[in-house]
């Protein structure tokens, strides 16, 4: 006999996030099937709705199909009791990245908007300490240059170390992520080949498929793939200018290669996060409810964005004010770099991890 | 109200009342029968040319599958003998005025152009050059546009459509009608009734099914709604009793009932009508009986069946060619090469997708309160009559409150003619 124990607080935190939708789910199935990224064979997220309701919170941490779906919202439109069962798959998920969160602290720091400041402490602390043992903790005189106020060495040193923890956070959450994706799948499929496998996921998610085939919020396709390459490209520029201040001069000129693709990714990456801000506060199609993990991180890469091209801005303009603007910038780049194992930025891993996974195991 | 009270005998002196029933569906012919039969004086006013409402469009109804002739005949009888009843048919309510004792009711006649001379003899319709679609076979034909309601319209004469006529222009009835019958310079006319008490019986419309999107019910001629499908059965249908399908009058053997269709969303309809599940088993079995190599499934989402109706799910459950799937359709499209019909659901017990062919749909819509909207009376919502809280005197029957079938709303009905009649009355004992 299987006993089935509910978790209560689980049950609380859905509905509390999701204006209590699951108090009102009738089971009917309609979601599943408006849902165009719902496979034939055990759909969701009528399923999810009811291992949600039941408080099944094991069951659902080793879910792959709350991956699968990419909250175009569908559901929400369609259902007849006013549920939305896109909100519980992204609050579920957002229950995930908590759940997963290694060490546990930074999780449950992140989750409240009552640690904001403990959040931004942390980075600002840390840059103190570099800009300390750098000497540079005076405001240089001059033109603006930025590799006197914190010289590059220190930058890149002191980045890659937080890199390397973030990198440990991410290795320990994803180890127990997948083994619980192994627990909760039917068996695996010998014959499929994980590699191959794997590359065609990431080839289905650099171009968006699936994004593709929301039906009621079209902007999410183009809104998500702007981001997306947007933030891809600056961070190929990033590791490109790294390399490239080792070997040549520095700052870069404007019409620089290198700095015309940041700027191309930054206006990209600037637009993407409107587009979506302006969707969320305009469009009431289906009445999606965003919570702080939402807004946390889309207005965290819109204040990147903008400092970014403020700090670049004050370079130029020789603005007495860069270098703050500068700091400001690095302190939130490293908000979302460092906290991406907490935050709702890693459903860039999660959500790749359980493509591969459910494909892998025949889902 | 106690019959008797610490043994004291009580008396009603009933003084005779003046009734006004709206509406001339099952419901309000049976306030007023009941009414007028113990002494009472009835109006009873009724915007259709004809009495008999939703059952009269019925094949058979709750709870003992009788056709709707059966009973309702009766109550014609009651009525044509009854001289207390006075009859407003193709008649609107304007406003109500007063108060109980002493309502004032304008009325609005519609002109038919028709009088008490016609026999419905029929020789207009076979010179009338208009069609109109036929709204008591809700669509599915058309009739000319003047017309005999149905063979035992009562009152028993011809009615023209005012919308597809074209009168004078025409005037082909009225030199062929032996009986000067037809008359084109009747205008419709406004006049006023008095009352003491009034009943309203409004009744009910099916959920209009073209709202529903996913269901695509206006696109495919193959999808017919639960009141189609009781014109379809009915020996006085559009196909004398055999079940075709509209698109080519060919007898389907696949069918599907779609359950809650438009019902318990709160898009739509909010809530369940309560009939819909046993109108669909009902109809299943039907469509077994008169077919016997078809396959019928029906999606569901909560199959709600009360009293002895359940007899009717323990039929349909041992029949191996019907197929109950617990699962609310949310798609139906058409399969673009062979032009058949796709309803797509989750079969929530297996946990598949199922997407079936079927030939002919039939949708459960929901039951709707009336587009009435007088302008004395309260309503909830969802356009039902309140049950409390209405001004004394008005009082409210059947499905005018919320949805029931025909038993419950006989029964509801007789008691609405009660307390017209006790409103305002003195105790005695």
């Amino acid at each position: 006999m299987k006993i089935i124990k509910p978790d209560i607080a689980f049950i609380n935190e859905i509905n509390r996030d999701t204006g209590f939708s699951l108090k009102s789910c009738m089971q009917c199935g309609t979601c599943s099937v408006v849902c165009d990224l719902s496979p034939k064979n055990k759909p969701f997220p009528r399923k999810e709705m009811f291992w949600a309701s039941w408080g099944l919170k094991e069951k659902l941490m080793g879910d792959p199909d709350i991956w699968l779906c990419h909250q175009c919202g569908d559901c929400t439109t369609y259902c007849p009791r006013g549920v939305k069962p896109g909100d519980v798959l992204s609050s579920i998920r957002k229950i995930c990245y908590y759940h997963y969160a290694k060490p546990k602290f930074l999780g449950t720091i992140l989750k409240k908007p009552a640690y904001l400041p403990f959040v931004f402490a942390v980075p600002v602390l840390f840059l103190l300490l570099v800009l300390f043992f750098a000497g540079t903790y005076i405001i240089p005189e001059g033109d603006i240059n930025y590799s006197t106020f914190l010289p590059h060495k220190y930058l890149n040193t002191s980045f890659s170390v937080l890199l390397l923890f973030v990198l440990w956070g991410v290795i320990l959450s994803v180890r127990s992520f997948w083994n619980a994706l192994d627990k909760h799948s039917s068996g695996i499929d010998k014959k499929s080949n994980l590699f191959k496998i794997s590359i065609s996921v990431i080839k289905e998610i650099l171009i968006h498929e699936n994004f593709k085939k929301c039906t009621t919020q079209k902007f999410r396709y183009p809104a998500h793939f702007l981001i997306f390459w947007g933030f891809m490209l600056l961070i190929l520029t990033t590791i490109l200018a790294i390399v490239n201040v080792l070997f040549f001069e520095y700052p870069f000129s404007i019409w620089h290669p290198f700095k015309v693709l940041g700027n191309i990714a930054g206006i990209m990456f600037l637009a993407g996060c409107c587009l979506v801000i302006f969707q969320r506060i305009t469009n009431r199609k289906n009445n999606s409810i965003y919570t702080y993990t939402d807004w946390m991180f889309l207005i965290s890469i819109l204040i990147i964005s903008i400092s970014g091209f403020l700090t670049e801005f004050a370079r130029l303009g020789n603005w007495r004010l860069a270098y703050h603007i500068y700091f400001f910038h690095l302190i939130f780049t490293w908000i979302l770099i460092i906290y991406l194992p907490y935050t709702k930025f890693s459903h860039i891993i999660y959500r790749t991890l359980a493509t591969i996974h459910a494909r892998y195991t025949g889902r | 109200m106690p019959l008797s009270l610490c043994g004291k005998k009580m008396t009603f002196n009933l003084t005779k009342k003046n009734i006004l029933v709206i509406g001339g569906g099952i419901s309000g012919m049976t306030t007023a029968v009941e009414a007028a039969e113990v002494g009472h004086n009835v109006t009873l006013v009724e915007k259709l040319p004809y009495l008999g409402g939703r059952v009269i469009r019925m094949n058979q109804y709750f709870p003992k599958l009788c056709p709707p002739y059966c009973g309702l005949e009766i109550n014609f009888r009651r009525i044509k003998q009854n001289p207390r009843i006075k009859i407003y048919t193709s008649t609107t309510i304007e406003t109500i005025t007063g108060s109980v004792g002493d309502f004032s009711i304008q009325l609005k006649s519609q002109a038919t152009f028709v009088n008490d001379n016609c026999t419905a003899c029929g020789e207009c319709e076979k010179v009338c050059p208009e069609e109109r679609p036929n709204q008591f076979n809700y669509g599915l034909d058309k009739t000319k546009a003047i017309y005999l309601p149905h063979e035992l319209a009562f009152p028993f004469k011809y009615t023209i459509d005012d919308a597809y006529c074209t009168k004078e222009n025409c005037k082909k009835c009225q030199e062929v009608c032996k009986y000067d019958a037809i008359n084109f310079s009747i205008e419709a006319k406004s006049f006023t009734v008095n009352a003491d008490t009034i009943v309203i019986a409004t009744g009910w419309q099916p959920y209009d099914a073209s709202k529903l999107e996913n269901l695509n019910f206006n696109q495919f001629p193959n999808i017919i709604t639960n009141v189609q499908m009781e014109r379809l059965a009915a020996v006085n249908g559009p196909g004398k009793g055999k079940i075709l399908r509209p698109s080519d009058n060919i007898m389907p053997k696949n069918f599907a009932f779609v359950q809650c269709a438009g019902s318990r969303d709160e898009k739509h309809l909010a809530y369940c009508s309560a009939v819909c599940c046993s109108a669909s088993l009902k109809q299943a079995l039907n469509i077994r009986e008169q077919i016997p190599e078809s396959t019928i499934k029906i999606f569901y989402i909560d199959l709600r069946v009360s009293g002895r109706n359940e007899d009717m799910l323990i039929k349909v459950k041992a029949d191996k060619n019907i197929e109950l799937i617990k699962g609310k359709v949310s798609r139906i499209s058409e399969d673009p090469l062979t032009k058949e019909l796709m309803i797509e659901a989750e079969d929530i017990m297996s946990g598949k997708k199922s997407k079936e062919k079927a030939e002919l749909i039939i949708l459960a819509t929901g039951m709707q309160a009336s587009a009435s909207n007088l302008n004395i009376v309260k309503y909830n919502e969802y356009g039902f009559i309140n049950e409390d809280g209405q001004e004394d005197g008005i009082f409210s029957a059947s499905c005018s409150k919320k949805p029931m079938d025909v038993s419950s709303s006989n029964k509801d009905a007789c008691g609405m003619a009660l307390k017209a009649i006790q409103e305002n009355e003195i105790m005695r004992y």
